[in-house]
């Protein structure tokens, strides 16, 4: 019987099992040793590199195996189910493990517990479940626990649509009662959603800010063709788990003791906190702002998308330049820290260039666009369709035929 | 040849809706009295809903909800409409697209007849789809693997793909896993299904000598 032996897992020291229910976990040197006839066939699909015709959910919960995940933690809502779907199926045979909670309140709580004993935990929601969820967000925000959220937008608000939308941008950006001191990925393919997942985990785990993969229900459900891989396979390196709290030594004699706070007496001690946190995230800023952005001195229209209609804008950019129109195109990757010193290096340097910004809500792209360009007075045209898709067709008709809508007039 | 009961069954994502589709049709084709049963009540995404009366123009009698008749359900399960639970009572061939998994399987339990024989000896047999790209059923010991999990199957039918990357010799080798994994558990490769353009160049016969059904887009069309 082949030994699987994991990578940075610490969790298992003289502590002794972290939950009850994994009694029956093999240990062997503080490391989880487990396998079952079928580990070695599921590793392999990592180890071949196929291109697999895959769902987005169930690459997620590939990345997340991928990435080295524990645990994850999580409630029941379209569109995102088959994320716990396939990781339940996948987790028994490498040891790692899954909880449903009784709503995601729990979920997310019971994840920043993982977290404390070095667990690399995760959660999937969408939706109202995004909603509830944003307490334990900003309790980790606040205490600086690690975490990783995939959320797969759904139609908004309230319960809404099981099928789609771009509306939960603000609320994973922005949400809970502090500043969204978070780091936001807006995936548009399959292969994005596997790479940025397995990044995301070690972005939270670097960093100690809640990170999340923002997808949507499309790429939830939609079918293509996709490669994964070990990260190692890569070169790329894993940041391991390392417990947070109750680490070895006693605490104040053989080590500074641990105290993650999410409670202060008085304002000065709050904003003393406030002060380091917002200088981190300002110092991680850089390091972790992604775009893709295609804009010369010719461009006349830019086009300003992320995620999934990101790739809508990307074909229309495509089809108006085959028709002799000068269009670019600026998509933010990272939508929380935004690329707003590269979105205003594009538009800057040209005062007749239009933006159009597109997405799938009504203006919550727009509000951070006008934002990072202010005091610039470019036209902003907008195609807002909050809940529902927008084509590549849809794009180039506006771009071909609609009159200026709205301007930036710099606040 | 008596009356052609089945039901399509397997991995999510594997084909079930699409080869359903495609064997009622190719049955109507034929002059035969088709109808078409839609239990996928997994979930509302890619089912056979929306294309509904498409294929009633086709010459397919089919038994499914209409997405607007599930207005107003939100995401509440989809309920079984109770001419399904009689579906097989049908005096010509029925197909069921059955809803992914275990739990789609458990479904049969609530149509009449699912485990029987009619009187000229037909019997509903399940045809279990595999996609040899979805990572599940990537490997012989997978296939095999997850028919011991499902239960019960009368055969499997490669439906090996790669969306718009498809070739013919990754249809090819996707017959060698799953007729590999047929053998194993005494099980027969009932067909290779491919797109129209890959059977013509794959001929009737795949390299495994399975019979090859021509297969014609329609679920590209029924997102929701």
């Amino acid at each position: 019987m082949k030994e699987v032996v994991r990578k940075g897992c610490t969790v298992f020291s003289d502590h002794g099992p972290a939950f009850g229910w994994d009694g029956g976990l093999l240990r062997k040197g503080g490391r989880v040793i487990k396998e079952t006839q079928l580990t070695g066939e599921y590793g392999a699909v990592l180890e071949k590199e196929q291109r697999s015709f895959m769902t987005g959910n169930e690459v997620v919960a590939w990345a997340a195996l991928a990435a080295e995940a524990d645990f994850m933690y999580g409630y029941p809502i379209t569109p995102q189910n088959e994320i716990m779907h396939y990781w339940s199926r996948l987790a028994p045979h490498f040891g790692r493990g899954f909880l449903q909670t009784e709503d995601e309140m729990a979920a997310g709580f019971a994840m920043l517990g993982g977290a404390l004993v070095g667990k690399k935990t995760f959660c999937a929601t969408a939706g109202p479940g995004n909603i509830l969820m944003q307490e334990p967000i900003a309790m980790a925000e606040m205490m600086q626990i690690p975490g990783v959220w995939i959320i797969q937008q759904r139609g908004g608000p309230s319960t809404a649509t099981v099928i789609y939308s771009q509306q939960e941008l603000r609320l994973t950006t922005a949400g809970g009662n502090g500043e969204g001191l978070r780091i936001v990925y807006s995936t548009a393919s399959h292969q994005e959603l596997f790479e940025y997942t397995i990044k995301a985990f070690n972005r939270a785990w670097q960093y100690r800010f809640p990170t999340f993969v923002l997808g949507d229900g499309y790429q939830a459900k939609l079918r293509e063709a996709v490669t994964l891989f070990r990260p190692a396979a890569k070169g790329w390196t894993l940041i391991p788990a390392e417990p947070l709290v109750r680490g070895p030594g006693i605490p104040a004699l053989d080590r500074e003791p641990v105290h993650l706070r999410n409670t202060f007496n008085i304002e000065e001690e709050l904003y003393a906190r406030l002060e380091e946190q917002l200088a981190a995230y300002e110092r991680l800023t850089p390091e972790v702002v992604e775009w893709e952005v295609e804009v010369g001195p010719e461009t006349e229209v830019l086009l300003v998308a992320h995620g999934i209609v990101a790739r809508a804008a990307k074909q229309a950019q495509k089809m108006l330049n085959q028709q002799g129109q000068k269009v670019g195109y600026f998509r933010p990757i990272t939508v929380r820290p935004f690329p707003g010193t590269a979105l205003r290096q594009a538009v800057g340097a040209n005062p007749n260039l239009r933006l159009l910004v597109v997405e799938s809500a009504y203006g919550q792209l727009l509000s951070m666009v006008k934002a990072e360009l202010y005091g610039l007075t470019n036209p902003i045209d907008t195609l807002l369709k909050p809940g529902v898709g927008v084509t590549a067709e849809e794009i180039v008709a506006t771009v071909t035929k609609r009159a200026p809508k709205e301007v930036c007039h710099g606040g | 040849m008596g009356r052609v009961l089945e039901a399509y069954v397997g991995e999510y994502a594997s084909g079930k809706s699409e080869n359903a589709i495609n064997r009622g049709r190719q049955l109507a084709r034929k002059g035969r009295r088709v109808r078409l049963v839609d239990l996928d009540l997994v979930e509302p995404f890619y089912t056979l809903r929306p294309l509904k009366r498409r294929l009633a123009r086709e010459g397919l009698e089919v038994l499914a909800w209409e997405t607007n008749e599930l207005v107003g359900l939100g995401e509440a399960a989809i309920p079984i409409k109770k001419e399904m639970t009689t579906a097989l009572a049908f005096a010509g061939d029925v197909i069921i697209d059955l809803g992914y998994g275990v739990d789609g399987r458990k479904l049969l339990n609530l149509v009449a007849g699912s485990f029987a024989t009619d009187n000229a000896g037909a019997r509903l047999r399940l045809l279990m789809v595999v996609n040899t790209t979805r990572p599940l059923t990537s490997s012989v010991p997978l296939i095999v693997a997850y028919i011991q999990e499902f239960g019960a199957v009368d055969g499997l039918i490669n439906n090996t793909h790669l969306g718009a990357e498809t070739t013919v010799e990754l249809i090819q080798e996707g017959a060698v896993l799953v007729t590999e994994a047929a053998r194993r558990v005494g099980l027969p490769v009932v067909a290779t299904a491919a797109l129209r353009p890959y059977a013509r160049q794959i001929g009737p016969y795949d390299r495994m000598g399975n019979p090859v059904r021509p297969l014609d887009r329609y679920m590209c069309d029924a997102f929701w």
